[in-house]
C-alpha cells in the first residue's frame, strides 16, 4: 500500500535520495534510521508530495503521488517533528480546524474523543496551544492524524525532545495504531524505540537505503551495532 | 477549490490576527487618523464651499447693482468664476489644493485661476495632505502588508504549513483563503469609511444624492474594493514565495516604497523633464506675437482692421462708420474678441496637450502599478483630477467669452455711432441688461466623462483584480511547501 | 577587521542595490534641479527681451498720450533665484519668481500665477532635498535595522559576544561603516550638484550640507536606538518604517491639514472682489468723492486738480488707486493669515525633524513662503515707486519722448536667506542628543 520504485531526488549535483525501492504493507510499522542528511526526511517529503522526485515514483495505495497528491494526501496523515499548530487556539480548536481541512466536520464530543484517545488529558483540551508542552502538542498532532481516518501515518522524528514518560506514552499509542491495521512510516534517531515499535527497520546512508531488517530478527543492542557499522 | 475550506482558512486568518495585541494597536491608531482625516475633509469642504458660494454671490450682487452704463464698462467690470468643490472631494482632495479657486473674467484677457491653497501654503505641503483617500491608498496597503506578511511564510517557518498540506488543503485554497482573510481585515477599515463618507455626503447636502453623485460614490467604493483585493493577493503571494517571514516583510515593504513613493514621483518628474512646458512669459509672448500678426486692434494703422473696415463700409454701402446701422467699435471689439479667443484657445490646448504628455508618463505606469491606477481613478471620481480642473477652466473661459460678446452685441445694438462730446453724458444702456445675463455656475463633469479621462486607470484596476486571481491560480501549481 | 566588516557589508546585494538606487535618485534630482534653474533663467532672459519689445511697441503706438501708454506698459520685478533653489525648489514652483505689473491698481495683478501643471505640483518636486529628507532615511533603515538582529538570527552573535572585547564597540564599528558610506554618497551628490549647478562654495551651501548631515545623524541615532532594544529583525523593520511613515508622511501632512483648516484665507477672495469694485464703481460716482480720497492719500498731487468736465487721466488713475486703497485692509489681513500659517508650521516643526529640515532647506535656498511674502512686499514697494514716478508726469501731460524708455529694464531683488546656524541646527541636534541618551541607557544591557 506504500511503495517506492526507483525513487530519487537531486538538488543540482547533490543527491539527496538515490533510487529507493521499498514496499510497506498494512499494519506494518517501518522505522527509518540514519544520520542527519541521510535522506529520511526527503523520503517522507516525496511521499507527502511536498517535493517532486527527480526520478522514479512514490505510490500510495497504488496511486502515484507526483501527479495526484491531492488524491494521495487524503489517504495519509502526517505528524512532523515539531507539531507547530496555532498557538492562539486551544487543542480542540486546532483539531477542529485541521480535521475540517481534511474535509471532516466533527462534533465537540467526537473531537474530545480523538484527543483523549491520543492521550491528551481532558482539562488541557480547551487551553491555548501556546501553553502546551512538546509532548502535548504531539498528542494533538496524533489526534489530527487519527481524525483523518488515514490508513498510513508518516512521522518525522516523533520522539526527539520528548521526556521519557511522553516517549512511553507515544510508544503505546503507536503500537495501538499499528494493531488497528494502520501502516506507520517513521523517521527516527532513536534505535531503542525503533526496535520497540517497529516491525521493520531501514538504515539509510548518503541517500541510499543500505539495510532492511525485520525486528523479529534483532534486538536493540544488535541493531545499534549494525547501525554503527553501516554508517 | 472547496468553498468551505477557503472560508475556514479565511476565518482562521481573521481570528489569528485578533489574537495579537499589535493588531488592536494598529486598528486603534488607524482609526484615530482616519477619524482625523474624515473630520479634516469635512471641515475643509464645508469651509471652502461656504466661502466660495458666499463670494460668488457677493460678486454677482455687485454685478447686478451696477447702474446704467456703457456695456463696455461692464465688459471690463467683469465677473468672477469660483471653482466649486465636488462633494466627494471631502473624501479625496486630489489636486484641489494645487489648482486655483477663483478667476477674474473680463473682456480681452484670459486671467489665470488664482488663489490655490498651495499659494498660501508653507513648505509643508510638499509632504502631502491627509485625506481619507490618501490613507486608503498609501497607509492601508502598508497596514495590510504588516498584517499579511506572515500569513504563509510564518506557517512555513514553523511547519504548520506541512500539516495543512498533508491534511489535504490545496495551495489555491490556502492562497485564496489567506487573501480573503486579509481582505476581511481591509474591509474592517474600509467599510466604516465608506459608510461615513455616505453619511457625510448626505449631511452636507441635506438632500438625497443625485444619480451622478450616487454613481460616483458606488464607483469609488468598487474601485477601492478592487484595489484592496489586489493588495491582499499580492501580500499573500509574496508571503507564499518567501522562505522566512522576515524575507516576506522586507520584500513587501520594498514593493510598497517603490510603487507608492518612488515610482509615481519619479515618473511625474521625468514626464515634466522630457516634455517641458513653456513659462507664462513665453506663453504670453507667443500669444501676443500671433495676435499682432493676425491684426492688432490697438494699433490705429493696423492693415487687418483697416481692411475689415473697408469691407464693412462696402457691404453697407456707406462711406463712414458713423453711418453704419450698428455701433462700429462694438463690432471691431467683437471681431477682436473672437480672434484673440481663438488664438488663446489654440495655444492653451497645446499647453494642455503638453501637460497631458507629462501626466501620461505616470498614467502609463498605472498598467503595472495599481497604486497609480486607484489614485487616478479615485481623483476622477471625486472630481479632483486634472480633467475636472481643465473642465472648470474651459467653463470659465467660455463664460468669459459669452460675457464679452454679449456686451459687444449690446454695444452694437444700443450704443450710438456718434461719440458724445466732453460735456455730454456718456452713452449708457439700462441696468436691466446686467440682470439678464446669467451668473457663472460651475458644473461638474458627468461621471462618464470623468471616467473616460481616466479610462486607463479603470482598465488597469480591473485587469489587476483579475490578474491577481489568475496569477494565484497559476502560481499555486508552483508553490513549495518547504 | 574594519576591512572585513566593510567587505561583509558591501558583498550584500541589498546594500549595493540600495546604494545604486540612492545615488541614481540623487543624480536624477540634480538634473531636475538643473532643468528648474534653466527654466528660471529662460524666463528672466525672456522677460528682459519681452519688456524691451513691449515698451518699444507701445511707445510707437501711443507716442502722444502718456496716460494711455502707461495703461498698457508693464514693468517687471524679478525675485532672484539662488542656484541653491535647484536643491530645494520649495514654493518656487507654485509661486512665480517674476511679477510684471502696470501702474494700475496692484491688487488685481499681484496674485497672478504661473502656468503650472497641477499634477506636477501635486506630485511635488523631486529635488535633492526630497532625496535627502525622504530617501536617505529609508536607506539608513534598510542598512541598519538588522545590525544586531541579523547576527543573533544567524547565530553569529553568540560567537561575537565571546570573541570580541566589546560587543557595543563591534556594533558601533558596523554602524560607522554604514554611516561612512552614506555620508560619502551624500558628499558625492553635493559635489556633483556643485559642478552641475555651478553652486558657489559659500556659507549657504555649507549650511545646506551641515543641515543634511545633522538630519541624517538624527536618523542614524533613531535607528541605533531601535536596534539597541535587541528585538527581532521583523520587529525593527516594522517599527522603523512606521516611524518613517509617521515622520515623513503622516505628521507633516496632518500639521498641514491642521494649519489649512485653522487659518482659511477667505480674505483672498474678498480682496479680489473689493479691488475690482473699489475701482469700477467710481465711474458711477461723483468725481469729487474719488478725487478727495486720492488727494487725502497723496496731498502732493492736489495741485493738478482740474475742474474741466469729461475724462482725464488724473481721475482715471485716482479711480485705479481706489481699487488698492479700498482693498488694502483685506489684503493686509490676508497677509497676516498667511504669516500665521507660516509661524504655526515653524513652531510645530521644531519638534519634527523632517518638517524642520524641509523648512530650513527652503530658507537656505530662498524658496520658502516667507521669501515669497517678502517678494510680494517688495512688489508693493516697486509698484508704488513706479507709479509715484509716473503720476506727476501723466498729470502734467508730459510728452512721451521726454522719457528715456530704454532705461526701464526688469529690476531684481535679492533677498537675504533666513538661515541662522544656531536656530537651524539646535532643534535637530537636541532631538538627536535625547535619542543618543536613550540609546546609551539601552546599550548598557548589550
Amino acid at each position: 500500500m506504500l511503495e517506492a520504485i526507483n525513487l530519487g531526488k537531486n538538488y543540482g549535483t547533490f543527491t539527496a535520495l538515490k533510487s529507493l525501492d521499498l514496499k510497506i504493507e498494512k499494519g506494518e510499522v517501518f522505522c527509518l534510521l540514519g544520520q542527519n542528511g541521510a535522506g529520511k526526511t526527503t523520503t517522507i517529503n516525496l511521499f507527502l508530495g511536498f517535493i517532486k522526485p527527480s526520478c522514479g515514483e512514490a505510490l500510495i495505495n497504488g496511486v502515484e503521488v507526483k501527479s495526484n497528491h491531492h488524491n494521495t494526501n487524503s489517504m495519509i496523515a502526517y505528524i512532523p517533528e515539531i507539531v507547530q499548530l496555532y498557538g492562539n487556539l486551544s487543542g480542540i480548536e486546532n483539531l477542529d480546524f485541521f480535521s475540517r481541512l481534511a474535509g471532516y466536520k466533527y462534533g465537540q464530543t467526537e473531537l474530545k474523543n480523538y484527543l483523549t484517545k491520543s492521550g491528551l488529558q481532558a482539562e488541557a483540551h480547551t487551553k491555548r496551544l501556546s501553553t502546551y508542552s512538546k509532548g502535548m502538542r504531539q498528542k494533538v498532532g496524533i489526534a489530527i492524524a487519527l481524525s483523518k481516518n488515514a490508513d498510513i501515518i508518516f512521522m518525522d522524528e516523533p520522539t526527539s525532545g520528548l521526556d521519557p514518560q511522553a516517549t512511553a506514552e507515544f510508544t503505546a499509542i503507536s503500537k495501538e495504531l499499528a494493531a488497528s491495521g494502520k501502516a506507520i512510516f517513521m523517521a527516527t534517531h532513536d534505535i531503542f524505540n525503533a526496535v520497540n515499535i517497529g516491525s521493520r527497520i531501514g538504515i539509510m546512508k548518503e541517500g541510499s537505503l543500505v539495510n532492511t531488517i525485520s525486528t523479529d530478527d534483532i534486538d536493540a543492542n544488535q541493531l545499534q551495532e549494525l547501525y554503527l557499522k553501516t554508517i | 477549490m472547496r468553498r468551505e475550506i477557503v472560508a475556514l482558512i479565511a476565518k482562521q486568518f481573521w481570528t489569528d490576527a485578533f489574537k495579537s495585541r499589535a493588531t488592536y494597536v494598529m486598528i486603534f491608531l488607524v482609526s484615530v487618523i482616519l477619524t482625523y482625516a474624515a473630520y479634516s475633509g469635512w471641515k475643509n469642504y464645508a469651509t471652502q464651499s461656504d466661502i466660495r458660494t458666499q463670494y460668488q454671490e457677493e460678486a454677482r450682487k455687485s454685478w447686478e447693482e451696477n447702474p446704467d452704463k456703457h456695456p463696455h464698462r461692464m465688459a471690463h467690470f467683469g465677473s468672477f468664476a469660483f471653482r466649486l468643490k465636488h462633494p466627494l472631494s471631502l473624501f479625496d482632495f486630489g489636486m484641489e489644493s494645487f489648482v486655483g479657486n477663483a478667476v477674474f473674467l473680463e473682456a480681452h484677457k484670459q486671467n489665470t485661476v488664482n488663489f490655490s491653497e498651495a499659494s498660501f501654503s508653507t513648505g509643508l505641503l510638499r509632504f502631502g495632505e491627509i485625506s481619507l483617500a490618501m490613507l486608503l491608498q498609501v497607509l492601508l496597503p502598508l497596514i495590510l502588508f504588516f498584517l499579511g506578511f506572515g500569513s504563509i511564510a510564518v506557517e512555513r517557518e514553523n511547519g504548520t504549513l506541512k500539516i495543512s498540506i498533508a491534511q489535504g488543503a490545496r495551495w489555491m485554497e490556502i492562497l485564496v483563503g489567506k487573501s480573503l482573510g486579509l481582505m476581511k481585515l481591509a474591509l474592517l477599515f474600509f467599510l466604516p469609511v465608506a459608510v461615513v463618507i455616505l453619511l457625510l455626503l448626505l449631511i452636507l447636502k441635506g438632500t438625497l444624492l443625485t444619480t451622478d453623485e450616487l454613481l460616483r460614490y458606488v464607483g469609488t467604493v468598487v474601485s477601492y474594493l478592487l484595489f484592496f483585493q489586489v493588495i491582499c493577493f499580492v501580500s499573500t503571494l509574496v508571503s507564499a514565495f518567501s522562505k522566512t517571514s522576515k524575507d516576506a516583510l522586507v520584500k513587501l515593504l520594498a514593493l510598497w516604497l517603490f510603487f507608492v513613493i518612488i515610482l509615481p514621483k519619479t515618473s511625474q518628474a521625468l514626464g515634466s523633464y522630457f516634455y517641458p512646458s513653456p513659462s507664462k512669459i513665453e506663453f504670453e509672448t507667443i500669444l501676443e506675437k500671433e495676435l499682432i500678426k493676425k491684426g492688432d486692434s490697438h494699433n490705429p494703422d493696423d492693415p487687418y482692421y483697416k481692411a475689415l473696415k473697408d469691407s464693412v463700409l462696402l457691404v453697407h454701402k456707406v462711406d463712414s462708420v458713423h453711418k453704419l446701422p450698428f455701433n462700429y467699435s462694438g463690432f471691431v471689439m467683437r471681431e477682436g474678441e473672437r480672434t484673440s479667443a481663438e488664438i488663446y484657445k489654440k495655444h492653451h490646448n497645446e499647453l494642455l496637450k503638453t501637460f497631458q504628455k507629462q501626466n501620461n508618463v505616470t498614467r502609463f505606469t498605472a498598467l503595472f502599478n495599481p497604486y497609480v491606477a486607484i489614485r487616478n481613478a479615485s481623483m476622477a471620481l471625486a472630481g479632483t483630477d486634472f480633467g475636472s480642473y481643465v473642465n472648470f477652466q474651459e467653463q470659465s473661459e467660455s463664460y468669459r467669452y459669452q460675457l464679452a460678446q454679449e456686451m459687444n452685441e449690446l454695444q452694437m445694438e444700443l450704443i450710438s455711432n456718434i461719440s458724445p462730446d466732453a460735456d455730454e453724458e456718456p452713452h449708457m444702456i439700462s441696468k436691466e441688461h446686467w440682470e439678464e445675463f446669467p451668473d457663472f455656475k460651475h458644473q461638474f463633469l458627468s461621471i462618464s466623462t470623468a471616467l473616460q479621462n481616466e479610462m486607463w486607470s479603470v482598465i488597469a484596476l480591473l485587469f489587476w483584480s483579475m490578474a491577481s486571481v489568475i496569477l494565484s491560480g497559476i502560481l499555486s501549481k508552483k508553490m513549495k511547501t518547504i | 577587521m574594519y576591512f572585513l566588516i566593510i567587505k561583509q557589508f558591501i558583498r550584500s546585494k541589498t546594500a549595493v542595490l540600495a546604494f545604486v538606487i540612492l545615488f541614481l535618485m540623487g543624480m536624477i534630482s540634480i538634473l531636475i534641479g538643473k532643468q528648474f534653474l534653466s527654466k528660471q533663467e529662460n524666463t528672466i532672459a525672456e522677460i528682459t527681451r519681452q519688456q524691451q519689445e513691449h515698451i518699444e511697441r507701445n511707445v510707437t503706438y501711443h507716442k502722444d498720450n502718456l496716460g494711455l501708454l502707461l495703461y498698457y506698459v508693464r514693468f517687471a520685478l524679478v525675485n532672484e533665484t539662488d542656484n541653491l533653489a535647484a536643491l530645494s525648489v520649495g514654493q518656487r514652483d507654485v509661486n512665480p519668481s517674476v511679477r510684471s505689473v502696470t501702474i494700475r491698481n496692484l491688487e488685481g495683478q499681484k496674485y497672478d500665477t504661473d502656468l503650472n501643471n497641477p499634477s506636477n505640483l501635486q506630485s511635488g518636486n523631486l529635488d535633492l532635498g526630497f532625496v535627502i529628507i525622504y530617501l536617505f532615511p529609508l536607506f539608513i533603515i534598510a542598512t541598519t535595522f538588522n545590525l544586531l538582529s541579523e547576527e543573533s538570527e544567524t547565530g553569529t552573535w553568540r560567537l561575537i559576544a565571546i570573541q570580541s572585547k566589546s560587543k557595543l564597540r563591534y556594533l558601533l564599528v558596523k554602524l560607522s561603516i554604514r554611516a561612512l558610506l552614506l555620508y560619502s554618497v551624500l558628499i558625492m551628490l553635493f559635489l556633483a550638484a556643485t559642478v552641475t549647478l555651478s553652486l558657489h562654495l559659500n556659507e549657504k551651501l555649507f549650511a545646506f550640507i551641515a543641515l543634511s548631515i545633522v538630519y541624517l545623524t538624527f536618523w542614524f541615532a533613531l535607528c541605533f536606538w531601535i536596534v539597541s532594544f535587541q528585538r527581532s529583525s521583523s520587529f525593527n523593520v516594522l517599527t522603523l518604517l512606521s516611524l518613517w511613515v509617521a515622520l515623513a508622511l503622516l505628521l507633516p501632512a496632518s500639521v498641514n491639514n491642521f494649519v489649512t483648516n485653522r487659518y482659511p484665507v477667505p480674505e483672498a477672495l474678498e480682496t479680489m472682489i473689493k479691488q475690482r469694485d473699489g475701482y469700477h464703481e467710481k465711474w458711477d460716482l461723483p468725481r469729487e468723492a474719488t478725487m478727495n480720497k486720492f488727494f487725502a492719500h497723496y496731498p502732493q498731487f492736489e495741485k493738478y486738480a482740474s475742474s474741466a468736465p469729461g475724462f482725464n487721466w488724473l481721475w482715471y488713475y485716482a479711480m485705479q488707486q481706489m481699487g488698492d486703497d479700498e482693498s488694502a485692509e483685506y489684503s493686509r489681513s490676508m497677509r497676516e493669515k498667511i504669516m500665521q500659517r507660516e509661524q504655526t508650521s515653524r513652531l510645530i516643526s521644531l519638534a519634527i525633524p523632517t518638517m524642520h529640515t524641509q523648512l530650513l532647506f527652503n530658507d537656505v535656498a530662498r524658496t520658502s513662503l516667507s521669501n515669497h511674502m517678502r517678494f510680494l512686499d517688495k512688489t508693493d514697494e516697486f509698484h508704488e515707486r513706479t507709479r509715484l514716478y509716473f503720476y506727476p508726469k501723466i498729470f502734467q501731460n508730459e510728452p512721451v519722448e521726454n522719457e528715456n524708455w530704454d532705461e526701464f529694464k526688469p529690476e531684481y531683488i535679492s533677498e537675504r536667506s533666513d538661515f541662522n546656524w544656531l536656530n537651524g541646527l539646535s532643534p535637530l541636534a537636541l532631538i538627536t542628543l535625547i535619542i543618543l541618551f536613550l540609546t546609551i541607557l539601552n546599550t548598557r544591557r548589550i
